[in-house]
């Protein structure tokens, strides 16, 4: 009789599933606290620092370069570089349980994430500090190209790189898009659940 | 929502009451967001973690069940968010068209075989219908279905009936009976 056996009972083989013993006091949950805390908080740091040893290098390269533009291209990514640093504090560095989190229901939770992932998407060159270093690398390769312009060899040599980069762009364009379309999509499912509530 | 903040010593027997009480159902859960057996233990250690910190703001509007629950489901949802790869492949209960071969449709040969089954079909799942049929499965009704998820009762009455049809169809007509 397959209908009365427990193997086709979904609940009950949800419910009997063997078990993986797991135990921790409170003491261990208090060192655990801790740990994640300082173990997140080296995370950070050491997109602080990453993103500060760009800053320090290109005004490194800022200092040693003469012509005009490249070195404002060079002082540009400099300053990128603070700010990816500022904005890994501000959006990695962990911050305290916020009081309410635990209280919000999944699905207002589950909303309120898909959101934090369309908004960073949609504002993400102005977020990571994408336009103004892409704006530095131009200046800094567009003098060079125009110089190339006299060495049609040395053209010849950039054009893989210029045709990765358009590629990039392509592709990162429309992935992004696409994803975008598709979060709020969900979101607003998610919404018309809401309404009915 | 204000929140009460409560005692160091009422936070700390919260936690082991929780222990106690929902161990098993938070490792089962832990099971329903992550295959990966190291990274379930990394999941069920930070599920831990976020429950025993969140008791300092339990301020029993709800039942400490729900509480649990919603943590719990909230952790384990960030823990899918994360991972974009899996992320993008899940669908929506209504859109779950995946149909088990002729094979799989008969009776599971070992409970274990069972369990992989109803693993690989909650797996797919987008994380709001994950738990939806989580909570279907730990045999709660619609209405604390509906305290934990936020959904309305009759939203929840419609999912879980799709949830009754697609295991019906995985595991034979002897299963999901039970409202």
């Amino acid at each position: 009789m397959p209908n009365e056996s427990p193997m086709n009972d979904p609940r009950n083989i949800w419910q009997n599933q063997p078990k993986e013993p797991f135990k921790m006091s409170v003491d261990e949950m208090r060192l655990k606290a801790h740990r994640f805390q300082m173990k997140a908080r080296l995370t950070a740091a050491t997109g602080i620092t990453s993103a500060l040893a760009v800053c320090i290098f290109f005004a490194w390269s800022f200092a040693r370069t003469h012509e005009v533009l490249p070195r404002m291209g060079f002082g540009l990514i400099s300053l990128c570089g603070i700010f990816m640093a500022f904005q890994t504090y501000k959006w990695v560095w962990p911050s305290n349980l916020p009081p309410d989190t635990p209280v919000s229901t999944s699905l207002e939770f589950y909303r309120s994430e898909l959101e934090r992932r369309r908004d960073f998407s949609r504002h993400i060159w102005r977020r990571t500090g994408l336009t103004y270093l892409f704006l530095g690398l131009a200046m800094v390769v567009v003098p060079a190209l125009i110089e190339a312009f006299g060495a049609p060899r040395l053209l010849l040599n950039m054009v893989p790189f210029f045709l990765l980069l358009i590629t990039w762009f392509v592709l990162f364009f429309r992935g992004k898009k696409r994803n975008q379309r598709k979060l709020q999509q969900e979101i607003d499912e998610l919404r018309a659940f809401e309404r009915d509530r | 929502m204000q929140s009460t903040s409560v005692g160091a010593e009422s936070q700390n027997s919260l936690y082991e009451q929780v222990v106690d009480s929902y161990g098993p159902a938070l490792d089962r859960l832990a099971r329903a967001y992550e295959l990966d057996a190291d990274a379930r233990r990394d999941l069920l250690q930070d599920i831990h973690l976020q429950l025993w910190r969140s008791f300092a703001y339990f301020d029993q509007r709800c039942s400490l069940r729900t509480w649990v629950y919603r943590v719990a489901h909230n952790v384990a949802t960030k823990h899918v968010m994360r991972q974009r790869r899996i992320r993008d492949r899940l669908v929506n209960i209504e859109n779950f068209d995946f149909l088990p071969g002729s094979d799989q449709a008969e009776l599971a040969a070992s409970q274990a075989e069972a369990l992989g089954r109803l693993s690989m079909l909650i797996q797919r799942l987008k994380p709001l219908d994950r738990q939806i049929i989580v909570s279907y499965l730990e045999g709660m009704d619609a209405s604390s279905i509906g305290e934990i998820t936020g959904l309305s009762p009759a939203n929840i009455s419609m999912k879980v009936h799709r949830i009754k049809n697609i295991l019906k169809r995985w595991f034979g007509e002897g299963g999901p009976n039970a409202e």
